[in-house]
């Protein structure tokens, strides 16, 4: 297997940003952007890819490392081809975001942050997504199709099946979402 | 000014909206061109006469923050914060999708009247959609002129550069957003220094809310009196309220700083199903809940935090929080997200799904916070979900009380005053919890439906 290597989108995206930063401060503010590009690249961050972000950004690893596990979009592991994020903070929560989530769970046969042994999708309950008037609101992401995440807003119980059977059957039910 | 004057959310659902050239046929740049070749202090002087406050969380006044740069400052950054992420929260998100040039002309003003050079937008990761329509407008602003160097042909040169968070609700506090800009953990900073001394790279930076900096090409075109006018007291201009819950037709709304909770539930067409209201939070999850007879006051910065007929917020029944000296606290207008709860809400459950969310996001710099957040939850979690146990309520109340005022950042504020206030406000509710417990807890109690 050939070692993993930026891509030349994220090397002209660090090169086109890099004087937007002061002088020797470009590498790591770069590391958020870069961790993020790189993961949709490989599927999920792991020691080897940090290695390469460090290693191009010229900062130290336990940098980025320490970046990569502060912040929840950064996956160690991959998710699934499709992740499902189901807001159930207050706004959804009086919405019935809870009866949503368990509908969710008994029908993939996952728990929370679980993915279908088929690998196709990832259950996640997230924080407010900032729809919180158009509850409850789910995210669906897919990978590799950075145009792809799209909010799914006033989710009940037909509305969410249908989405579960879209997924199973390999797509995003972008009708749905917006 | 008529009754139903729109400054920012004029045409939210226009979908040409959020094009360069539709937005100049609104009017749209014409502000920032004229600034670009205006003094520096005559931006400030009309900032400073608008009584323009801070729409991010603190409600401060946008010019006297901007009156702490240095005057001898060489280099001075400007953060716009896109972050929004408080739960309930959901109108940046409506500029950003639908009225994205008007926040960059806003900045372009800001900058002009801060000698910035360098300005960035903090968006929040999730927001993918959000970010690509900002990233578009921006690249259009390049295209045409009004960004980079000699901007509108004058000599004023500005870069804006979007960073994306990756999710961490913590980032929405400004110096753990400038943590994060910078590269690394979003860890919040002591203050002082404050941001506007010591922010960005060790420079002074100007961290602004994404509606606030919005209203600024308004404020120059009819001057900072007329926005003063159009408010009330110390507060200028219209606010951007989002409204969740239990309202037949919840949503942003862009209104008057006069209008009161009553008020907003009939714009929002009533209550659903003509239920009751119970509670209302009026600025995110972080502030005090207000109850039925508390919503004749105006939801404005000050009145919110000083009217009597608010109650204050009390450590035990009959002993007034103290918020530090002296001071007692009603509730604050927050970030304008307004939480409405119908009678039949569980306000134990509501209560312990805040908590869960403040434990999940304390970023653990602070031993109070980290641990008093975690412990708050579940002890709520166990009341709400029938495994009360004798003094629980009590124990609320003293782990909020050891939390608040003794952290690095208000994360820790956040998460002890709505506790205090719902202790205050609703103490029966849990009181009948405790005392109704069943003893056998069952596992994995932590997924239980509300
Ligand atoms: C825990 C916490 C989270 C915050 N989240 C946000 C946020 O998402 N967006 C925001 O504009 N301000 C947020 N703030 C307030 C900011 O710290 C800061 O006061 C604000 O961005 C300043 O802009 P303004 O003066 O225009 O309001 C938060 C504060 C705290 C303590
Ligand atoms: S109060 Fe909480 S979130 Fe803020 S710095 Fe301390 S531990 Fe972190
Ligand atoms: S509470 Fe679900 S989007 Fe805000």
């Amino acid at each position: 297997m050939t070692a993993k290597q930026l891509t030349p989108e994220i090397e002209a995206w660090i090169e086109q940003r890099w004087s937007r930063f002061p002088e020797g401060a470009a590498g790591k503010a770069l590391t958020l952007g870069v961790l993020y590009q790189a993961q949709e690249t490989f599927g999920h961050v792991d020691t080897e890819v940090i290695d390469i972000v460090a290693d191009r950004l010229g900062v130290t690893a336990a940098h980025v490392r320490g970046v990569a596990t502060f912040y929840t979009m950064i996956n160690a592991r991959d998710v699934g081809r499709y992740h499902l994020q189901v807001c159930t903070n207050i706004g959804c929560m009086l919405d019935g975001a809870y009866e949503l989530f368990d509908r969710c769970k008994a029908r993939l046969g996952v728990q929370n942050k679980g993915t279908t042994a088929d690998g196709n999708v990832t259950l996640s309950e997230v924080e407010c997504l900032a729809a919180c008037g158009y509850g409850p609101v789910a995210q669906i992401a897919e990978r590799g199709k950075p145009e792809i995440p799209l909010y799914f807003e006033h989710l009940d119980e037909k509305k969410i099946d249908a989405i579960l059977d879209a997924l199973e059957a390999g797509n995003v039910p972008t009708e749905l979402g917006r | 000014m008529g009754e139903n004057l729109k400054i920012i959310s004029q045409h939210f659902d226009d979908p040409q909206a959020r094009h360069l050239d539709h937005y100049e046929t609104h009017g749209g740049y014409r502000m920032a061109r004229k600034s670009s070749s205006m003094a520096p202090g005559d931006i400030h002087g009309e900032v400073k006469a608008s009584n323009l406050r801070g729409r991010g969380g603190a409600g401060f006044p946008t010019g006297v923050k901007w009156g702490f740069v240095p005057k001898d400052a060489e280099t001075v950054y400007l953060v716009v914060n896109a972050d929004e992420s408080e739960p309930g929260t959901f109108k940046d998100r409506h500029i950003l999708f639908w009225n994205p040039h008007m926040l960059l002309e806003g900045m372009i003003i800001a900058a002009r009247s801060l000698g910035v050079r360098n300005a960035y937008i903090y968006i929040r990761g999730e927001m993918q959609r959000e970010f690509r329509v900002l990233q578009d407008a921006v690249d259009q602003a390049y295209a045409k002129g009004y960004l980079g160097e000699g901007i509108f042909g004058s000599d004023f040169d500005l870069d804006i550069t979007i960073c994306r968070g990756l999710g961490a609700y913590i980032c929405g506090e400004e110096t753990a957003l400038l943590s994060s800009l910078e590269g690394g953990r979003g860890w919040p900073r002591l203050k002082p220094p404050f941001p506007a001394v010591k922010g960005l790279w060790g420079q002074p930076t100007i961290v602004n809310n994404v509606e606030t900096i919005a209203n600024l090409p308004w404020i120059l075109e009819h001057g900072g009196q007329a926005f003063a006018d159009l408010g009330v007291g110390r507060s200028g201009g219209l606010r951007l309220v989002s409204v969740c819950g239990h309202v037949n037709n919840p949503g942003v709304y862009e209104l008057p700083l006069t209008v009161t909770g009553n008020d907003l539930i009939e714009m929002c067409g009533g209550m659903r199903e003509g239920k009751a209201v119970k509670g209302i939070i009026p600025g995110g999850v972080s502030m005090p809940v207000l109850t039925a007879d508390e919503l004749d006051v105006p939801f404005e910065f000050d009145a919110l935090q000083n009217d009597e007929r608010i109650r204050e917020v009390e450590t035990a029944p009959g002993v007034k929080f103290d918020l530090g000296g002296g001071r007692t606290l009603r509730t604050m207008a927050g970030s304008g997200g307004v939480v409405v709860m119908d009678e039949t809400t569980d306000i134990t459950k509501a209560a312990w799904r805040i908590l869960h969310f403040f434990a999940d996001e304390s970023c653990g710099q602070c031993t109070p916070c980290r641990e008093g957040t975690g412990w708050l939850a579940s002890v709520a979690h166990r009341v709400a979900f029938g495994h009360g146990r004798a003094g629980d309520v009590e124990l609320m109340a003293s782990i909020a009380d050891g939390i608040a005022g003794n952290t690095i950042c208000a994360l820790g504020d956040a998460a002890a005053w709505p506790t205090l206030a719902f202790l205050t406000k609703f103490r029966g509710e849990f009181e009948d919890k405790v005392k109704n417990s069943h003893d056998a807890a069952p596992a994995g109690a932590a997924g239980g439906a509300p």
